[in-house]
């Protein structure tokens, strides 16, 4: 009797934490949700509508007028919508390959081999992060001038790039540090190179890595707004986050293209996340257990 | 299968000497066991034939070529390692087939030899299994076959066996010697427990502080060690080691214990005192080789029992004797209690004398 009478006890107390969890889990789902969803609703709505007091929760004559028109590639609106998508979609894409081709051998370096001066190199590498973006914005500008690469493409993506790779590198050598050595000794030892034992062992098994890399990457470069807008000026260069705000302020206060052109732009970042978010929850617990 | 020959090999790591001018010899199918307790130098040894390492100095033959600048793939062996080092993505299949496709063999040929290779080992139902899904013995058992699929000249292992409970320990101990046997390979075998290394080994060399020490069939190590840490390294429990002090009063020579007493050795042990380079002697008995008297006897030495250790079979029974720590086995019939009045009786023949200054055995002639 006592036994079953602890076991029933024990088990209401667990309930009631994992109440107060999902209750708690719920009203971080409504903050981060709700801005998300009131986006989307207003997107569906026309001008006017979205300016109604008091608003309208759910609109009464839903249009897809703002889609069309920013996916239009005849009219003005539509033409720069694209351009601008493609600008962002290049720019965020070449910094991500970039970044993974540099990060990939320069975190396995730092794991596998030593060398005079790694620790302070690997350190240094961090020291960026130690400041704000901001500092950077008028020396870079006078450095990207130099080198002749205002209003290109370039200068975002080795800006970018830059303030990446230090995580890129840091997240991707604690998974090369968790591969045991002796997989690759295995490898050799069983016929492969060096670089054959990197490429078809130690590789594939620090693709989780690898993707929170990219994704990190590619969300970091997609979602930038102050260099790209120091660095830009000319229309046809702009990325999303500057072009937006662009043709919002042209189309004085037309809402709900603004909040289409936003849910458009958030849609390659939320797609990344539900495809790979398995792999970016393993890298970023990877090494808390022991396996 | 080939012979490992290694000449003069060091390995050192800024000051630090990991391996100190190692020579030794495996002849062609022998299973040589490198031994010592941990930092000894035996891993970083094997590491050195893999070629994992480069050498700093020295030669490594292996078959009849010079493989000291050679990468390890191209040395023709294979190595067992103490976490097995399966690769985690690759079903225990392609784990098999990986050294055979890295060496480009024909598509028929991989399957043959690793649907052979599982069938020797008992493993052709684990096939399409990752290595996460097996047990400590069925990881063993694959990383054994992975090596055993290319027919390498050598075959090297680093503690295979560490990672296993203790029951599995013992039967895949067997399993080893077996697969020894009846391949007639060549076998580099590292491992700290000297019991593996006894049981399983046609010759071992034992290592400490970089240095070989002796190397030798594991009956010989066992009869006559080299020095004081062989002595003590080799041998379950270990060889009781009693610093002494020796004398010669007319023309008979004894050792001296710290409590007073005197044992008179025989013309042969007196010999080998002779030989020592100071006074100080150490006597290194095994628990065997010693007789435990309740009453006292010729030439027997007064001792106390301090701990008394039934293990059913034979009974441990420790006693101090100048400052040291003397292991004796009785019979389980025999009972004694701790703090007993003892009496230790040492087989003349049996008994083993050491330089007490240089560590070393000392001989007769």
């Amino acid at each position: 009797m006592a036994t079953i009478h602890n076991a029933k006890r024990r088990a209401r107390r667990v309930d009631g934490w994992r109440w107060a969890g999902r209750i708690f889990l719920l009203f971080m789902l409504l903050y981060t949700a709700v801005p998300m969803i009131w986006m989307l609703i207003t997107s569906f709505k026309s001008g006017f509508a979205a300016m109604a007091f008091p608003p309208e929760w759910w609109p009464k004559e839903p249009t897809l007028a703002s889609y069309q028109k920013l996916l239009d590639p005849q009219n003005s609106v539509g033409q720069d919508f694209l351009h601008f998508f493609w600008n962002s979609l290049f720019v965020s894409t070449v910094t991500t390959i970039l970044s993974v081709i540099v990060a990939v051998p320069a975190a396995y370096a730092f794991s596998r081999f030593s060398f005079p001066g790694r620790n302070f190199l690997f350190f240094s590498v961090l020291l960026r992060n130690m400041f704000p973006a901001v500092i950077f914005l008028v020396p870079l500008f006078i450095l990207m001038r130099l080198l002749g690469l205002i209003n290109t493409p370039g200068s975002l993506i080795l800006t970018y790039m830059t303030f990446g790779l230090p995580l890129a590198i840091w997240l991707l050598k604690g998974f090369y540090d968790n591969i045991p050595i002796q997989l690759e000794q295995a490898a050799r030892i069983d016929g492969a190179t060096r670089f054959q034992a990197f490429v078809t062992i130690v590789m594939p098994l620090s693709v989780p890595g690898i993707i929170a890399t990219a994704i990190y990457s590619f969300i970091g470069a997609w979602n930038e707004y102050i260099y790209a807008y120091t660095f830009l000026n000319r229309n046809d260069q702009l990325t999303l986050p500057i072009g937006i705000q662009r043709f919002f302020s042209e189309n004085t206060t037309d809402f709900p293209g603004l909040m289409a052109a936003s849910f458009m732009m958030s849609v390659p970042v939320v797609v990344l996340f539900l495809v790979l978010q398995r792999y970016f929850v393993r890298a970023l617990t990877e090494g808390a257990v022991k396996h | 299968m080939a012979h490992v020959v290694l000449k003069d090999l060091v390995k050192t790591y800024g000051n630090f000497n990991a391996v100190n001018n190692v020579s030794l010899t495996v002849n062609d199918g022998e299973f040589v066991a490198l031994v010592g307790p941990s930092g000894c130098g035996k891993t970083t040894t094997l590491n050195l034939v893999a070629g994992l390492i480069p050498i700093t100095s020295g030669d490594i033959t292996i078959g009849d070529r010079v493989v000291n600048d050679l990468d390890p793939k191209d040395r023709d062996i294979a190595m067992v390692f103490q976490n097995y080092a399966l690769y985690p993505q690759k079903s225990v299949y392609k784990n098999l087939a990986f050294p055979l496709q890295m060496r480009r063999l024909p598509r028929e040929e991989i399957d043959r030899k690793v649907r052979e290779a599982a069938r020797v080992l008992d493993m052709t139902h684990l096939l399409e299994r990752k290595p996460r899904e097996l047990s400590g013995g069925q990881q063993q058992r694959v990383a054994l076959g992975r090596a055993l699929v290319r027919d390498p000249a050598v075959f090297l292992m680093d503690e295979p066996l560490s990672n296993l409970d203790a029951k599995l320990r013992v039967q895949m101990r067997s399993e080893i010697k077996r697969f020894h046997q009846d391949l007639k390979a060549t076998i580099i075998y590292v491992t700290h427990d000297q019991l593996e290394a006894v049981t399983m080994a046609d010759k071992m060399a034992v290592m400490n502080g970089g240095f070989l020490q002796q190397y030798d069939s594991p009956a010989q190590v066992f009869a006559h060690p080299v020095n004081m840490f062989v002595a003590s390294f080799i041998g379950s429990p270990a060889m009781s080691l009693i610093p002494l002090e020796a004398s010669t009063a007319n023309g008979n020579t004894a050792l001296t214990g710290a409590e007073g007493w005197n044992l008179a050795l025989s013309p042969q042990n007196a010999r080998k005192v002779a030989a020592a380079t100071s006074k100080k002697i150490v006597l290194g008995a095994r628990h065997s080789t010693i007789r435990l008297h309740k009453s006292t006897v010729p030439g027997a030495i007064p001792a106390k029992a301090y701990t008394v250790e039934p293990t059913g079979d034979v009974t441990f029974v420790q006693a101090f004797l100048s400052g040291a720590i003397v292991n004796i086995s009785v019979p389980p019939s025999v009972s004694v209690a701790p703090d007993e009045q003892i009496w230790l009786e040492f087989d003349q023949e049996r008994m083993h004398l050491f330089d007490g200054a240089t560590e070393m055995a000392l001989r007769a002639d």
